[in-house]
């Protein structure tokens, strides 16, 4: 072993002093660290050939994939894809996209990223809440992707095409970073339209799962490796009596996390997440690598900001977890408290506030210029009064309703 | 206003068989059933049908494949249905479906006339002369497989015209041809799509020992070539392994296709050689990302193969037993070994843009593969082929991980009449 001289330790003294002096984290920031910390408004230009750029509108039900090649910051990577991603916000006018760095050339990344999504925001017309919603997730300790905005361009002619939310996807990549492992079952849930399901027990076939977890690792594997530990995790939740969660569940799913997630998702009234009148929607599942254990990965939590009196109640019963959450004391108990943690969070200092305030100066001048919006500029700025609104608001509301659960 | 040739083609067929039927109405107590290879029926000199059956069912052994699923055990290529005959014997006519391809099922649906063998006239569906391996029946190949190059290099059938013939007693044969679109060895979209345009095809092959009987009667080489012109989009060729995996993609073309080949075989007594060697190059004008002009794109294929037909006899194109399994004899056992190569490249250096399908400069990737086989006749209905595979793939030269030494075996039940 190497031993230090007395120099160089006091050479790395300083180095430590001065940055809890300057109050930065000791982890350097990475390049794509400027890109999705959404400090600044970049621009990214995706190049690629006319044709597809056409295609990519005219075909935008497709999946089809595009070679383009993605340019920051003066540095242009080359080699990637992109395609046409959404469900229900699907459209030819302003498409949202994804960004696959590694589609044709294996291990290839965009500064350490496997893959991008643009998202148009086109059923958002403050384009901020998902952000919002994200940076929330983060703050009280769940994996959840960073979002920033862009001002995206396209084509040789490097043509204007509006702002983005760039997002990063849950990918390998993003598990490397966020649980130090890309090796295990990650699986993004697919919605089914009117099946309104809530983690409640399906029966013993796994077909069922098929087509509601798409794995996006181990996509080849066979449909026993890949959905019995669903299926097993999905009949713990049902069998587990409700006072009982964390030891029945212990090693299959963490107990807390969920409440956490529960908790930010009825904060910030997002009616399309883990309840929902629809059932639970948008969200990943990653199965730890040899183990049972999974994490749930919050994604698309864009509906959200507006309803400001929700109750902390709402849906829980359109999901069994929730349901049985809210009926034991003991964690209904956790479960407001992490309530007023959040609120404590959002209020302290104006923080949520703030970052509201910044997003909405940061993209304001790009949406004017957005010839591809969808919304008017009134819309754009009543919605923004109403979210910045929302925020100040909510905190005060979600005390007054833990109070009188209490 | 998207048109259906193959079903044109089938109507228009069928009308004609209508019309001959209510013509051979009055003859119809001369008809004559018979079977001798294969059902048949004789209408006078009218008409004459014969029905064909192939079917052939493969147990497969394939290595599994990063990132590809893995292929099912038994699998069935082709379970075909046809009938061939003449018409008022100046005329030849064959019509063949596939029973398992249920959105396509046509294949050959042609008709072509008789005399004059020196210049004969085929119209319809049916293979665009180029390739030997590709226009010889999937019933009577050598191997399992047809080489890759003759499997994606080639161009397969299509709806067209054609004027083929002999002379010079036999010692030189011609097809040249001019068909709807590219073959049905490309794309769906490349044959549909409103700016896809003609395919010119000629095959010219020569046996100049024909008329002497020696050891050199039963050469042959031959030159083909073909031409057409590609509608802009992801319509290059594409490469598959031997077990159905795709390892060099559809680049994004525009402009004119151009296959050249050269062929080769020889069949002294129980040997026979033969070889091939296909090029097809692919314009890319405005394909870039940038919509600037790429180089072109190419793909090459060749393949030297050589049979002996153990149990005596001369190869033909189809081997029927002198003394069938199970009624006297062994039936007839051939055994042979191939070696073949399909690459892809562009011309240009090494920029860094190897891999996307606009890529100006697409990194060469080919595929060696080895096949060693036997082949079993029971009699002239049942064949048994058992193939061992040898595959190697390498990119820019170098060997892929994990695929320098891959091996398949293939076991083929045939069955054909």
């Amino acid at each position: 072993m190497r031993s230090c001289t007395p120099p160089a330790l006091i050479a790395a003294a300083l180095v430590v002093a001065l940055c809890l002096v300057a109050g930065r984290p000791l982890v350097a920031q990475t390049p794509i660290d400027s890109l999705l910390d959404g400090n600044s408004l970049e621009d990214l230009w995706v190049h690629l050939n006319q044709r597809d750029w056409e295609d990519l509108h005219t075909h935008f039900q497709d999946n089809t994939y595009y070679p383009a090649d993605v340019e920051w910051r003066g540095t242009r990577v080359r080699n990637a894809a992109i395609r046409v991603r959404g469900v229900a916000s699907r459209n030819g006018h302003k498409p949202s996209f994804r960004l696959d760095f590694n589609r044709y050339v294996t291990g290839q990344t965009f500064f350490g990223l496997d893959a991008l999504t643009l998202d148009s925001s086109w059923q958002d017309p403050s384009m901020i809440t998902n952000r919002l919603s994200m940076l929330l997730f983060r703050q009280m300790g769940i994996a959840a992707p960073r979002v920033a905005h862009v001002r995206l361009f396209a084509g040789a002619a490097r043509e204007y095409v509006g702002v983005y939310a760039v997002t990063e996807e849950v990918v390998e990549s993003f598990l490397r970073d966020r649980f130090g492992e890309d090796t295990g079952y990650l699986y993004e849930f697919n919605h089914i339209e009117n099946d309104n399901w809530g983690f409640q027990d399906p029966g013993p076939p796994l077909g069922w799962y098929v087509p509601r977890f798409s794995p996006k690792t181990h996509e080849f594997d066979s449909v026993a490796n890949l959905y019995m530990p669903i299926r097993d995790l999905v009949q713990r939740i049902n069998d587990a009596p409700q006072s009982d969660l964390e030891s029945r569940l212990g090693g299959y799913l963490d107990v807390n996390a969920f409440i956490t997630q529960l908790a930010i998702q009825n904060f910030v009234a997002q009616s399309d997440g883990l309840v929902g009148g629809v059932g639970a929607n948008n969200f990943y599942l990653y199965r730890f690598a040899g183990k049972n254990l999974f994490a749930l990965i919050p994604w698309d939590q864009g509906n959200a900001f507006t309803a400001s009196d929700l109750p902390p109640s709402y849906d829980m019963n359109t999901n069994v977890l929730a349901l049985k959450i809210w009926n034991e004391p003991k964690y209904r108990a956790q479960y407001l408290a992490t309530l007023l943690q959040i609120a404590d969070l959002v209020s302290t200092d104006g923080f949520l506030l703030a970052e509201a305030q910044r997003d909405y100066q940061q993209i304001r001048d790009a949406v004017y210029a957005d010839a591809f919006s969808p919304y008017t500029l009134a819309q754009f700025e009543e919605i923004h009064a109403t979210v910045q609104e929302f925020i100040r608001t909510r905190p005060d509301i979600v005390r007054q309703y833990v109070a009188a659960m209490q | 206003m998207r048109s259906c040739p193959p079903r044109v083609v089938f109507r228009w067929a069928c009308s004609i068989a209508v019309l001959l039927w209510a013509a051979a109405a009055p003859a119809l107590a001369q008809v004559k059933l018979t079977f001798d290879k294969r059902p048949a029926f004789k209408v006078g000199n009218l008409l004459t049908a014969a029905i064909r059956f192939k079917s052939q069912v493969d147990f497969r052994d394939f290595p599994d494949e990063p990132e590809t699923p893995s292929k099912p055990v038994v699998d069935l290529p082709r379970t075909r249905i046809g009938v061939e005959g003449r018409l008022i014997k100046e005329l030849e006519y064959q019509i063949e479906a596939e029973l398992s391809d249920a959105s396509k099922p046509w294949r050959d649906i042609y008709i072509q006339t008789r005399s004059f063998r020196v210049a004969q006239v085929r119209a319809g569906q049916f293979k665009i002369p180029f390739s030997l391996e590709q226009l010889t029946s999937s019933m009577d190949l050598d191997f399992n497989y047809r080489s890759l190059a003759a499997s994606f290099l080639a161009p397969g059938r299509d709806v067209g015209f054609m004027a083929f013939g002999r002379t010079f007693k036999d010692t030189l044969r011609y097809q040249v041809g001019v068909f709807k679109h590219g073959g049905d060895n490309v794309r769906e979209s490349e044959r549909t799509d409103a700016q896809a345009d003609r395919t010119y095809a000629a095959r010219l092959v020569v046996r100049p020992w024909n008329t002497y009987d020696n050891l050199f009667r039963t050469l042959s080489a031959g030159v083909g070539f073909t031409t057409g012109v590609l509608p802009a989009g992801p319509n290059g060729v594409r490469g598959k392994t031997i077990p159905g995996d795709t390892f060099f993609q559809h680049l994004f073309v525009n402009g004119h296709r151009r296959r050249i080949g050269g062929e080769f075989q020889w069949r002294p007594g129980p040997f026979q050689l033969q070889s091939e060697y296909i090029e097809v190059r692919d314009q890319r004008f405005g394909q870039g990302i940038d919509n600037q002009d790429l180089p072109n794109a190419f793909a090459r294929g060749w393949y030297v193969s050589g049979m002996w037909l153990l149990t005596g006899g001369q190869i033909r194109d189809s081997i029927a037993p002198d003394r069938p399994f199970l009624r006297g004899g062994i039936g007839a056992i051939e055994i042979g070994v191939r070696r073949e190569r399909l690459a892809a490249w562009s011309p240009g250096v090494n920029d860094g843009s190897f891999s996307s399908p606009r890529a100006p400069w697409v990194m060469p990737r080919a595929d060696d593969v080895w096949t060693a086989g036997v082949n079993w006749f029971w009699n002239p209905f049942v064949k048994l082929v058992a193939n061992v595979i040898h595959e190697r793939r390498t990119e820019d030269g170098r060997v892929l991980v994990s695929q320098g030494n891959l091996w398949s075996q293939v076991f083929r039940v045939q069955l054909g009449f």
